[in-house]
Protein backbone atom coordinates (compact mmCIF):
# COMPACT_ATOMS: atom_id res chain seq x y z
CA UNK A 1 0.00 0.00 0.00
CA UNK A 2 1.25 3.45 -0.91
CA UNK A 3 2.17 5.82 1.87
CA UNK A 4 0.24 9.10 1.79
CA UNK A 5 2.45 11.77 0.28
CA UNK A 6 3.46 14.56 2.55
CA UNK A 7 2.03 18.00 1.91
CA UNK A 8 4.50 20.41 0.35
CA UNK A 9 4.45 23.97 -0.98
CA UNK A 10 6.96 25.46 -3.36
CA UNK A 11 6.74 29.04 -4.62
CA UNK A 12 8.23 30.25 -7.86
CA UNK A 13 8.19 33.84 -9.06
CA UNK A 14 8.82 34.69 -12.68
CA UNK A 15 7.74 37.42 -15.08
CA UNK A 16 5.42 39.04 -12.59
CA UNK A 17 3.68 35.76 -11.79
CA UNK A 18 3.81 33.98 -8.51
CA UNK A 19 3.20 30.26 -8.93
CA UNK A 20 2.60 28.09 -5.89
CA UNK A 21 3.08 24.36 -6.44
CA UNK A 22 0.99 22.42 -3.96
CA UNK A 23 1.73 18.72 -3.62
CA UNK A 24 0.67 15.81 -1.43
CA UNK A 25 -2.48 15.95 0.65
CA UNK A 26 -4.14 19.28 1.39
CA UNK A 27 -6.40 18.50 4.33
CA UNK A 28 -7.38 19.61 7.82
CA UNK A 29 -4.01 18.55 9.21
CA UNK A 30 -2.06 21.05 7.07
CA UNK A 31 -4.73 23.76 6.80
CA UNK A 32 -2.98 26.14 9.21
CA UNK A 33 0.30 25.74 7.36
CA UNK A 34 -1.37 26.36 3.99
CA UNK A 35 -3.23 29.44 5.23
CA UNK A 36 -0.06 30.89 6.73
CA UNK A 37 1.89 30.30 3.52
CA UNK A 38 -0.78 31.87 1.33
CA UNK A 39 -1.48 34.95 3.48
CA UNK A 40 1.50 37.09 2.35
CA UNK A 41 1.13 35.99 -1.28
CA UNK A 42 -2.52 36.97 -1.38
CA UNK A 43 -1.46 40.52 -0.42
CA UNK A 44 0.79 40.93 -3.48
CA UNK A 45 -1.80 42.61 -5.64
CA UNK A 46 0.43 43.66 -8.52
CA UNK A 47 1.39 40.07 -9.23
CA UNK A 48 -0.66 37.32 -10.76
CA UNK A 49 -1.11 34.51 -8.25
CA UNK A 50 -1.42 31.00 -9.55
CA UNK A 51 -1.80 27.69 -7.77
CA UNK A 52 -0.41 24.70 -9.63
CA UNK A 53 -2.08 21.49 -8.42
CA UNK A 54 -0.26 19.06 -10.72
CA UNK A 55 1.13 17.02 -7.82
CA UNK A 56 -1.79 17.41 -5.45
CA UNK A 57 -3.00 13.93 -4.49
CA UNK A 58 -5.89 14.75 -2.23
CA UNK A 59 -7.97 17.68 -1.08
CA UNK A 60 -10.78 17.86 1.46
CA UNK A 61 -13.43 20.48 2.23
CA UNK A 62 -10.94 22.34 4.43
CA UNK A 63 -8.56 22.65 1.48
CA UNK A 64 -11.37 23.75 -0.82
CA UNK A 65 -12.34 26.29 1.86
CA UNK A 66 -8.84 27.76 1.71
CA UNK A 67 -9.09 28.11 -2.06
CA UNK A 68 -12.42 29.88 -1.59
CA UNK A 69 -10.94 32.36 0.88
CA UNK A 70 -7.96 33.09 -1.41
CA UNK A 71 -10.33 33.53 -4.33
CA UNK A 72 -12.50 35.96 -2.36
CA UNK A 73 -9.54 37.98 -1.10
CA UNK A 74 -8.05 38.28 -4.57
CA UNK A 75 -11.42 39.17 -6.03
CA UNK A 76 -11.98 41.86 -3.40
CA UNK A 77 -8.67 43.52 -4.25
CA UNK A 78 -9.18 42.93 -7.99
CA UNK A 79 -5.94 40.98 -8.19
CA UNK A 80 -5.53 38.12 -10.65
CA UNK A 81 -5.78 34.56 -9.33
CA UNK A 82 -5.98 31.25 -11.09
CA UNK A 83 -5.66 27.55 -10.44
CA UNK A 84 -3.91 25.39 -13.01
CA UNK A 85 -3.09 21.75 -13.75
CA UNK A 86 -6.01 20.34 -11.75
CA UNK A 87 -5.75 16.52 -11.60
CA UNK A 88 -8.93 14.65 -12.69
CA UNK A 89 -9.77 13.27 -9.22
CA UNK A 90 -9.57 16.73 -7.69
CA UNK A 91 -11.37 18.33 -10.61
CA UNK A 92 -14.25 15.95 -9.92
CA UNK A 93 -14.61 17.37 -6.39
CA UNK A 94 -14.34 20.95 -7.65
CA UNK A 95 -17.07 20.22 -10.19
CA UNK A 96 -19.31 18.69 -7.51
CA UNK A 97 -19.05 21.73 -5.30
CA UNK A 98 -19.50 24.11 -8.21
CA UNK A 99 -16.25 25.98 -7.60
CA UNK A 100 -14.54 25.04 -10.89
CA UNK A 101 -15.67 28.04 -12.98
CA UNK A 102 -14.39 30.43 -10.29
CA UNK A 103 -10.99 28.79 -10.24
CA UNK A 104 -10.41 28.35 -13.92
CA UNK A 105 -11.82 31.71 -15.00
CA UNK A 106 -14.54 30.14 -17.16
CA UNK A 107 -17.63 32.26 -17.34
CA UNK A 108 -20.56 30.73 -15.52
CA UNK A 109 -23.72 29.90 -17.35
CA UNK A 110 -26.49 32.05 -16.01
CA UNK B 1 -25.20 -5.75 12.01
CA UNK B 2 -25.97 -9.20 10.63
CA UNK B 3 -24.14 -12.30 11.76
CA UNK B 4 -22.43 -12.52 8.39
CA UNK B 5 -21.14 -8.95 8.57
CA UNK B 6 -17.50 -8.46 9.46
CA UNK B 7 -16.31 -5.65 11.64
CA UNK B 8 -13.01 -3.79 11.69
CA UNK B 9 -12.77 -1.15 14.36
CA UNK B 10 -10.31 1.68 14.80
CA UNK B 11 -10.18 4.02 17.73
CA UNK B 12 -7.87 7.01 17.39
CA UNK B 13 -7.41 10.39 19.03
CA UNK B 14 -9.87 12.92 17.55
CA UNK B 15 -7.01 14.78 15.95
CA UNK B 16 -6.35 15.82 12.35
CA UNK B 17 -3.07 13.94 12.22
CA UNK B 18 -4.90 10.61 12.50
CA UNK B 19 -7.33 11.15 9.65
CA UNK B 20 -4.85 9.87 7.09
CA UNK B 21 -4.52 6.67 9.11
CA UNK B 22 -8.26 6.19 8.75
CA UNK B 23 -7.90 6.77 5.00
CA UNK B 24 -5.15 4.18 4.71
CA UNK B 25 -7.24 1.64 6.65
CA UNK B 26 -10.26 2.34 4.47
CA UNK B 27 -8.14 1.87 1.37
CA UNK B 28 -6.99 -1.55 2.56
CA UNK B 29 -10.47 -2.79 3.42
CA UNK B 30 -12.21 -1.40 0.34
CA UNK B 31 -9.54 -2.73 -2.03
CA UNK B 32 -9.84 -6.19 -0.49
CA UNK B 33 -13.59 -6.11 -1.00
CA UNK B 34 -13.16 -5.36 -4.69
CA UNK B 35 -14.22 -1.72 -4.92
CA UNK B 36 -12.83 0.16 -7.92
CA UNK B 37 -10.12 2.78 -7.64
CA UNK B 38 -12.63 5.55 -8.24
CA UNK B 39 -15.08 4.23 -5.66
CA UNK B 40 -12.28 4.02 -3.12
CA UNK B 41 -11.23 7.59 -3.86
CA UNK B 42 -14.83 8.73 -3.36
CA UNK B 43 -15.06 6.89 -0.04
CA UNK B 44 -11.73 8.31 1.10
CA UNK B 45 -13.03 11.84 0.70
CA UNK B 46 -16.36 11.06 2.40
CA UNK B 47 -14.81 9.24 5.36
CA UNK B 48 -12.22 11.97 5.83
CA UNK B 49 -14.97 14.56 5.94
CA UNK B 50 -16.77 12.59 8.63
CA UNK B 51 -13.51 12.36 10.60
CA UNK B 52 -12.86 16.09 10.11
CA UNK B 53 -16.23 16.75 11.70
CA UNK B 54 -15.30 14.56 14.65
CA UNK B 55 -12.00 16.41 15.05
CA UNK B 56 -13.69 19.80 14.83
CA UNK B 57 -16.29 18.70 17.38
CA UNK B 58 -13.55 17.72 19.74
CA UNK B 59 -11.58 20.94 19.44
CA UNK B 60 -13.31 23.42 17.24
CA UNK B 61 -16.63 24.33 18.78
CA UNK B 62 -15.37 26.53 21.56
CA UNK B 63 -16.40 30.16 21.71
CA UNK B 64 -13.61 32.32 20.35
CA UNK B 65 -11.27 33.70 22.96
CA UNK B 66 -11.73 30.77 25.32
CA UNK B 67 -9.60 27.70 25.68
CA UNK B 68 -10.66 24.25 26.68
CA UNK B 69 -9.84 23.13 30.15
CA UNK B 70 -7.80 19.98 29.82
CA UNK B 71 -10.19 17.05 29.56
CA UNK B 72 -9.52 14.03 31.71
CA UNK B 73 -9.03 12.03 28.61
CA UNK B 74 -8.01 13.27 25.18
CA UNK B 75 -11.04 13.27 22.84
CA UNK B 76 -11.29 10.17 20.69
CA UNK B 77 -13.12 9.09 17.61
CA UNK B 78 -14.17 5.63 16.73
CA UNK B 79 -14.34 4.36 13.18
CA UNK B 80 -16.14 1.08 12.48
CA UNK B 81 -15.83 -0.51 9.06
CA UNK B 82 -18.71 -2.94 8.56
CA UNK B 83 -18.11 -5.33 5.68
CA UNK B 84 -21.43 -6.57 4.37
CA UNK B 85 -22.02 -9.02 1.56
CA UNK B 86 -22.91 -6.27 -0.88
CA UNK B 87 -21.82 -3.03 0.77
CA UNK B 88 -19.33 -1.31 3.02
CA UNK B 89 -20.60 0.88 5.84
CA UNK B 90 -18.27 3.17 7.71
CA UNK B 91 -19.46 4.51 11.05
CA UNK B 92 -17.62 7.53 12.44
CA UNK B 93 -18.52 8.32 16.02
CA UNK B 94 -17.36 11.16 18.20
CA UNK B 95 -18.12 12.37 21.66
CA UNK B 96 -18.76 15.96 20.68
CA UNK B 97 -21.73 18.12 19.95
CA UNK B 98 -23.97 17.54 17.00
CA UNK B 99 -23.61 19.63 13.91
CA UNK B 100 -26.60 21.06 12.16
CA UNK B 101 -26.99 18.29 9.63
CA UNK B 102 -30.38 19.33 8.38
CA UNK B 103 -29.46 22.92 7.67
CA UNK B 104 -26.51 21.72 5.67
CA UNK B 105 -28.34 18.95 3.86
CA UNK B 106 -30.80 21.42 2.40
CA UNK B 107 -28.07 22.92 0.26
CA UNK B 108 -27.62 21.75 -3.27
CA UNK B 109 -24.27 22.13 -4.94
CA UNK B 110 -23.09 24.86 -2.58
CA UNK B 111 -21.21 27.14 -4.93
CA UNK B 112 -23.15 26.96 -8.15
CA UNK B 113 -24.61 30.09 -9.65
CA UNK B 114 -23.26 32.49 -7.08
CA UNK B 115 -20.98 35.48 -7.26
CA UNK B 116 -17.54 35.28 -5.69
CA UNK B 117 -18.68 37.42 -2.75
CA UNK B 118 -21.45 34.97 -1.95
CA UNK B 119 -19.23 31.89 -1.89
CA UNK B 120 -18.70 30.18 1.40
CA UNK B 121 -17.23 26.82 2.23
CA UNK B 122 -19.47 25.98 5.19
CA UNK B 123 -21.34 22.72 4.83
CA UNK B 124 -19.08 21.45 2.08
CA UNK B 125 -18.04 18.40 4.10
CA UNK B 126 -21.52 16.96 4.51
CA UNK B 127 -22.38 17.93 0.97
CA UNK B 128 -19.44 15.91 -0.34
CA UNK B 129 -20.33 12.92 1.85
CA UNK B 130 -23.82 12.87 0.37
CA UNK B 131 -22.57 13.33 -3.16
CA UNK B 132 -19.96 10.58 -2.91
CA UNK B 133 -21.73 7.84 -0.95
CA UNK B 134 -24.90 5.88 -1.65
CA UNK B 135 -26.31 6.57 1.80
CA UNK B 136 -25.47 8.99 4.62
CA UNK B 137 -27.11 8.91 8.03
CA UNK B 138 -26.36 11.28 10.88
CA UNK B 139 -27.36 10.33 14.41
CA UNK B 140 -26.91 12.74 17.26
CA UNK B 141 -27.40 11.45 20.74
CA UNK B 142 -24.47 11.22 23.07
CA UNK B 143 -22.01 12.54 20.52
CA UNK B 144 -22.49 12.35 16.80
CA UNK B 145 -22.50 9.27 14.64
CA UNK B 146 -22.20 9.44 10.88
CA UNK B 147 -22.94 6.27 8.90
CA UNK B 148 -21.66 6.19 5.34
CA UNK B 149 -22.59 3.33 3.02
CA UNK B 150 -21.29 2.40 -0.42
CA UNK B 151 -22.81 -0.50 -2.31
CA UNK B 152 -20.53 -3.00 -3.94
CA UNK B 153 -21.45 -3.79 -7.51
CA UNK B 154 -19.36 -6.79 -8.48
CA UNK B 155 -18.53 -7.23 -12.12
CA UNK B 156 -19.76 -10.86 -12.09
CA UNK B 157 -23.18 -9.62 -10.93
CA UNK B 158 -23.57 -7.38 -13.92
CA UNK B 159 -22.06 -9.79 -16.46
Amino acid sequence: MKQPEKFQLRTETREGRCIVYVSGELDLEVATQMRAAMAPLVELRDRELSLNLRDLKYIDSTGIGILVSVLKARNASQAPFSVEAIPPGIRKLFDMTGITPFLTGQKQEQ
Amino acid sequence: MKATDELVMLQVPASAEYVDLVRVTLYGIAAKMGFSYEEIEDMKVAVSEACNNAVLHAYGNLPSGTTASAPEQAPRMEVRFIKKRDALSIVVKDEGQSFDALAVARQKSPMRGKSVDELHAGGLGLYLMQALMDQVEVHSDAGTEVILTKRLVRSEDTA
